[in-house]
């Protein structure tokens, strides 16, 4: 047999084809799903706990629990979805791990680097644009994303950062539209008040 | 409508859901309420600076990684595992049993003629805790103590690090008002039993 036609291939199927072949152990299959969404997941976790570290830790951890559970795996539904709903489970124990451990970014951390920020703005001898760079401000965003209670910050990175649809957060939250829609406009009252001191020290908009 | 209408519609604004009334209204009322028009572009920003924030990028080797991981997962694995959890409790009431049933063995003639006990010596198993290990080797087991030879076990795929052997010492016991207690140990050419336990 020609060994094209033995090896069908990967790179052409849709994620939920790639998946009924992961649950017939087709590795090749396992590692194409792999590589189409590591980007998404790592970036995900990493969101919601704002630690690069973890996030590639957990990122292995959602894969292999993939590979472990594929035959759970319900054919027909999106594959990203569920996916993204073992991410954001490992997510959110990893933030009740941390929370129980009292071992997470503190209010008072956050309150040091915001003085810090304020303080460089407040300082008259230098020009706007060198004291708060727009990567600075995002470093910002991020350590307040982390401080936003977990089940909206979970909802507000699936949405505003990672961009699912409001129906496809709540296929992964497992709740209600309705209650998704108001998770996420909370949590960005919530981030935009977090915020609030920065963008208008800097003068944004 | 008021203000407090207006930040209602915040969210659906900038998700681009709003009916064209909704947003002919809005617009209105922000090109009025300078307050409003504040916290609407304050939240644009936000969200617009939470949408850019820069990827974080997986490591270069997660594929590699999880594809390791994965294999492992797939050998055979070195423990023995149960289909379904009520094996395990199957399981565990058997090897209770056994066990039960080794303590019980040297009783059995009592079992069946229960009006002896009064006057019979039983004989029981006195269980000695030993490390498997000292059993696998010659020199060991001869430093044990023991009376006779042990002969170590082929060893298998299986981790018996944490194996527990029980050696079954006979002892003779002798009834007294309804106790049991131990009258002597048995000589050392009488053989017990031997069960190993798993963790």
């Amino acid at each position: 047999m020609d060994r094209e036609t033995a090896v069908p291939p990967v790179l052409s199927l849709s994620d939920e084809d790639l998946m009924a072949r992961v649950a017939r152990d087709d590795e090749r299959a396992f590692a194409e799903l792999v590589r189409r969404f590591q980007g998404r997941v790592t970036n995900l976790i990493g969101r919601v706990l704002n630690d690069r570290g973890c996030a590639d830790d957990l990122a292995q951890e959602t894969f292999v629990r993939v590979f472990v559970h594929r035959r759970n795996y319900r054919q027909g539904s999106k594959f990203s979805t569920w996916l993204f709903t073992i991410a954001a489970n490992l997510a959110k124990n990893e933030i009740r791990r941390r929370v129980r451990r009292r071992n997470w970014f503190s209010l008072d951390a956050l309150q040091e680097m915001f003085s810090d920020g304020l303080a460089q703005l407040a300082d008259p001898t230098e020009g706007r644009e060198s004291l708060l760079e727009r990567e600075q401000l995002q470093e910002a965003i991020g350590r307040c994303i982390a401080t936003i209670p977990e089940k909206y910050r979970v909802a507000l990175v699936l949405r505003d950062i990672e961009g699912l649809s409001y129906e496809e957060i709540a296929e992964v939250l497992g709740v209600p539209g309705g209650t998704v829609r108001s998770r996420i406009n909370r949590a960005r009252g919530m981030l935009k008040r977090k915020l609030q001191p920065l963008l208008r020290r800097s003068g944004t908009p | 409508m008021n203000c407090h209408d207006a930040h209602r519609l915040f969210g659906g604004c900038w998700d681009d859901e709003l009916t064209q009334a909704e947003r002919d209204w809005l617009e209105r009322h922000l090109a009025a309420c300078a307050r409003c028009r504040v916290e609407y572009d304050e939240l644009a920003r936000t969200l617009e600076l939470a949408g850019s924030l820069p990827r974080i990028e997986p490591d270069a080797e997660l594929v590699e990684r999880v594809l390791a991981r994965t294999r492992r997962a797939t050998v055979a694995p070195d423990r023995v595992t149960l289909a379904r959890p009520m094996g395990a409790w199957l399981a565990t009431a058997a090897a209770g049993l056994a066990i039960t049933g080794l303590l019980l063995a040297p009783w059995r003639p009592w079992l069946q003629a229960p009006h002896a006990l009064p006057h019979a010596a039983a004989v029981m198993a006195q269980l000695t805790p030993v490390r498997q290990p000292e059993l696998r080797h010659p020199v060991m087991a001869a430093r044990s103590g023991a009376g006779h030879e042990r002969v170590a076990a082929a060893d298998t795929l299986f981790d018996h690090s944490e194996d527990v052997e029980m050696v079954l010492d006979p002892v003779v016991l002798r009834m007294h008002n309804g106790r049991a207690s131990v009258v002597r140990s048995t000589t050392p050419a009488v053989h017990g039993e031997q069960a190993v336990i798993s963790f």
